[in-house]
C-alpha cells in the first residue's frame, strides 16, 4: 500500500471524528489563548500537580485504550501492539498536559 | 443469436476514437491525461463494493460515453461488519449507508434488478421488462446465497429455533447475535458451526463466528457446560495452509470438536436437528457418540444426525441465477455452471472480451472479499480502458485477498495472501506479521477497515 493510499484511508478513518477533533482543538486553543492573555508561558510556568495528573492520565491509557477498543490489556502482544500502546500513552499524556497545564495557571494564577 | 453488424462497426469506431483521443492527450494537461474520450456505452451490473468502486473509477477516467449502474437498492451494506454485528460488538446501523452517498455524478443509476444477460447481443435485461445495450459490461453482481440447497432451511429461519447465519443479511446477523445470546443464557447445550461445500464470500466468517462465540462462552464462566462442534465439508478449514493449521490447532486447544467431510444437507428447526451428509471416504466414517447415523441419501452417501441448541448455518453460494443462466457462466473447469468465466489475472471474460468481472461473482480459487475488490478494481479499470483503446491488457490481478481473522473478541490476525506459491502471505505492512494475533490488528478491523472500504467504493483507494 502506497503512502498516499495510507493517508487517504487515514483521512477516511478520521472523518467521522472530525467534529470531536475540531472541538478538542478549539477547547485547547481557547484555554491557551485565555492563559496567554493572562501572562502564561508554557516554558516558564511550572506545576507539578498538572504534570503529575497528566502523567497519570497518560499511563492509564495503557489500560483503557484496549478497553475503549472492545479489547483487553492481555491482548497487547506484538511489537506493533506495544508501539501502539506506548503511542496512546504518550498521546494521552500530551493532550492532558496541554489542557491541564494552562488550566492550572488560570486557576492558581501567576504566583505559583 | 447473431451479432449485430452495427455493433461490430460501432466497437471498431469506439476503439479508433479512443486511440485518437489517447494520442491527443499528449497536448492536454496532466489531469486530463488521466482520462480518455470515448462514446462507449458501459454497463455495470451491481452496486455492491465492486460495482460501486468501478462506477466511481470509470466516472473519473472516462470523458463522454455513458456509464450505467444497475443497482436496485437504496442502502449500501458494509458486509465485512456483519461478523461484528453477530458478535455483539457493533450495532447493525453502523454497517448501513445510503447508496446515494457513493454513486458518482454523471452516470445513469438504474434502480432495477437485472434479470438476464444476453452476451451475444450485448444486452442486459431488467426486471421491469426493459433492457440496456452495452459496448462493455462489468459484471459485479456479487453472489447468491443458496439456503434452499439445505433441506428445510431458509433465510427466514435465522434467529428462530436456535438458528444463526451471519451471511443472511444485516438483520440476520443481528438475529444471529440474539440466537447465540439465547443459547449462552440457557446455561448449557451444544452449538454447531458449519461451513459450505462451495466457495463462499469472506471464507473466514464461519471461523470468526466460532471464535467470537467462544469468547462469549468463556466470559460466561460456564465454558465446560457447552459443547462446540465445527463441521467442515472438506478436510480443511481455510484455504491458506498456515492459517488452516493454526485454526485447527486453536480449535483443538479451545475444545472445539472438529468434524471433517460433514456437509450440512438438511435441518429440522422444530426438532433442532441437523442432518449432515458424509462426503469423505465411507470407510473412514466413525460416528461419534454424541451423533447418530441417519439413513443413506439418494446418492448412497451416509448421513449423520446431530441435535443442537444453536447452529450457525453457512449456505452454499454461487453466481446469481440470471448470471448462471447466461452465456457468461463458466462452461467447464472447477467453476462450471456456478461462477463467471473470467481470466483470474486480467479479469476479462474468457469468451466475451467486452465483458469484465469483479468481486464475488468471478470464478477464482480465492478472492471473495472486499479486500480483493480493492486489488481488482484498478486491474479492471486499466484493462477495460485498454480494451476501449484497442490496446493489449497489461494489468494483472495477483489474487490478493485479506482476512482480518478474528480469533477472539479483541484480537485478530491480518491474513493477506494471493494466488502464488500455494497462497503465500502478501503482507501489506512489514511490521505486521500475519501469523501473530494482535490487538492493533483488531483495532484496524474495528476502526480502520470500514473507512478504507468506503475509500475503495469512492475509487480513492
Amino acid at each position: 500500500m502506497s503512502i498516499s493510499s495510507i493517508f487517504t484511508v487515514l483521512m477516511y478513518a478520521l472523518a467521522p471524528f472530525a467534529w470531536l477533533i475540531i472541538a478538542g482543538v478549539v477547547i485547547l486553543l481557547a484555554v491557551h489563548l485565555l492563559a496567554y492573555m493572562r501572562g502564561y508561558q508554557i516554558t516558564q510556568y511550572r506545576c507539578m500537580l498538572a504534570t503529575g495528573i497528566a502523567a497519570l492520565i497518560g499511563l492509564s491509557a495503557f489500560f483503557w485504550a484496549p478497553w475503549l477498543t472492545n479489547s483487553q490489556f492481555t491482548y497487547i502482544n506484538t511489537v506493533f501492539d506495544w508501539v501502539a500502546a506506548i503511542g496512546s500513552i504518550i498521546g494521552a499524556f500530551v493532550v492532558a498536559f496541554l489542557l491541564l497545564h494552562p488550566l492550572s495557571y488560570l486557576v492558581k494564577g501567576q504566583d505559583t | 443469436m447473431k451479432k449485430s453488424p452495427f455493433t461490430l462497426s460501432r466497437r471498431q469506431l469506439l476503439k479508433a476514437g479512443a486511440g485518437l483521443s489517447a494520442s491527443g492527450l499528449l497536448y492536454t494537461s496532466a489531469l486530463q491525461a488521466n482520462t480518455i474520450d470515448t462514446q462507449a456505452r458501459i454497463v455495470v451490473v451491481g452496486g455492491g463494493a465492486s460495482g460501486m468502486a468501478m462506477a466511481n473509477r470509470l466516472a473519473t477516467r472516462l470523458r463522454g460515453g455513458t456509464i450505467t449502474l444497475i443497482e436496485p437498492r437504496d442502502t449500501h451494506h458494509y458486509q465485512p461488519g456483519w461478523t461484528l454485528v453477530a458478535s455483539g460488538v457493533w450495532h447493525p446501523e453502523k454497517t448501513m449507508r445510503p447508496n446515494a452517498d457513493f454513486v458518482p455524478q454523471g452516470i445513469n443509476w438504474v434502480r432495477q434488478y437485472a434479470a438476464g444477460i444476453d452476451a451475444e447481443n450485448r444486452r442486459v435485461d431488467l426486471a421491469n421488462g426493459e433492457s440496456l445495450e452495452y459496448d462493455y459490461l462489468v459484471v459485479a453482481t456479487g453472489l447468491q446465497l443458496n439456503y434452499n440447497l439445505i433441506d428445510g432451511m431458509s433465510s427466514d429461519l435465522v434467529g428462530q429455533h436456535g438458528i444463526g447465519s451471519v451471511y443472511a443479511s444485516v438483520e440476520g446477523a443481528a438475529r444471529t447475535r440474539q440466537a447465540i445470546k439465547g443459547w449462552i443464557d440457557s446455561g448449557e447445550g451444544k452449538g454447531i458451526f458449519t461451513s459450505a461445500p462451495t466457495a463462499v464470500k469472506c471464507a473466514g466468517a464461519p471461523l470468526k463466528m466460532t471464535f467470537t462465540t467462544l469468547t462469549h462462552l468463556e466470559e460466561s464462566g460456564r465454558r465446560d457446560a457447552f459443547d462446540v462442534d465445527f463441521m467442515s465439508p472438506t478436510g480443511g478449514l481455510f484455504s491458506q495452509p498456515w492459517v488452516n493449521d493454526f485454526v485447527k490447532q486453536r480449535f483443538d486447544e479451545q475444545g472445539v470438536n472438529r468434524r471433517h467431510h460433514y456437509r450440512l444437507s438438511a435441518i429440522d428447526p422444530q426438532a433442532k436437528q441437523a442432518e449432515f451428509t458424509f462426503e469423505g471416504d465411507q470407510g473412514s466414517l466413525v460416528v461419534p457418540n454424541d451423533l447418530r447415523s441417519g439413513t443413506a441419501n439418494a446418492q448412497g452417501k451416509p448421513t449423520i444426525i446431530a441435535d443442537y441448541d444453536f447452529i450457525h448455518v453457512v449456505p452454499p453460494m454461487s453466481a446469481p441465477d440470471f448470471v448462471k443462466q447466461s452465456d457468461l457462466i463458466a462452461q467447464d473447469g472447477p467453476h462450471q455452471g456456478e461462477w463467471l468465466d473470467v481470466d483470474i489475472h486480467t479479469l476479462q471474460h474468457k469468451r466475451y472480451p467486452e465483458v469484465f468481472g469483479i468481486g464475488d461473482v468471478i470464478g477464482a480459487p480465492i478472492n471473495k472479499t472486499a479486500a480483493s475488490v480493492k486489488a481488482q478494481a484498478p486491474v479492471v479499470e486499466a484493462n477495460l480502458l485498454a480494451a476501449i483503446q484497442g490496446k493489449s491488457l497489461t494489468a494483472r490481478h495477483d489474487g490478493y485477498t485479506s482476512c482480518p481473522m478474528i480469533t477472539g473478541i479483541g484480537k485478530a490476525m491480518l491474513v493477506e495472501f494471493g494466488y502464488e506459491d500455494n497462497y503465500a502471505f502478501m503482507p501489506t505492512f512489514p511490521f505486521i506479521d500475519p501469523k501473530d494475533e494482535s490487538w492493533a490488528v483488531w483495532v484496524m478491523k474495528d476502526y480502520m477497515l470500514q473507512p478504507a472500504y468506503y475509500a475503495v467504493l469512492e475509487g480513492q483507494a
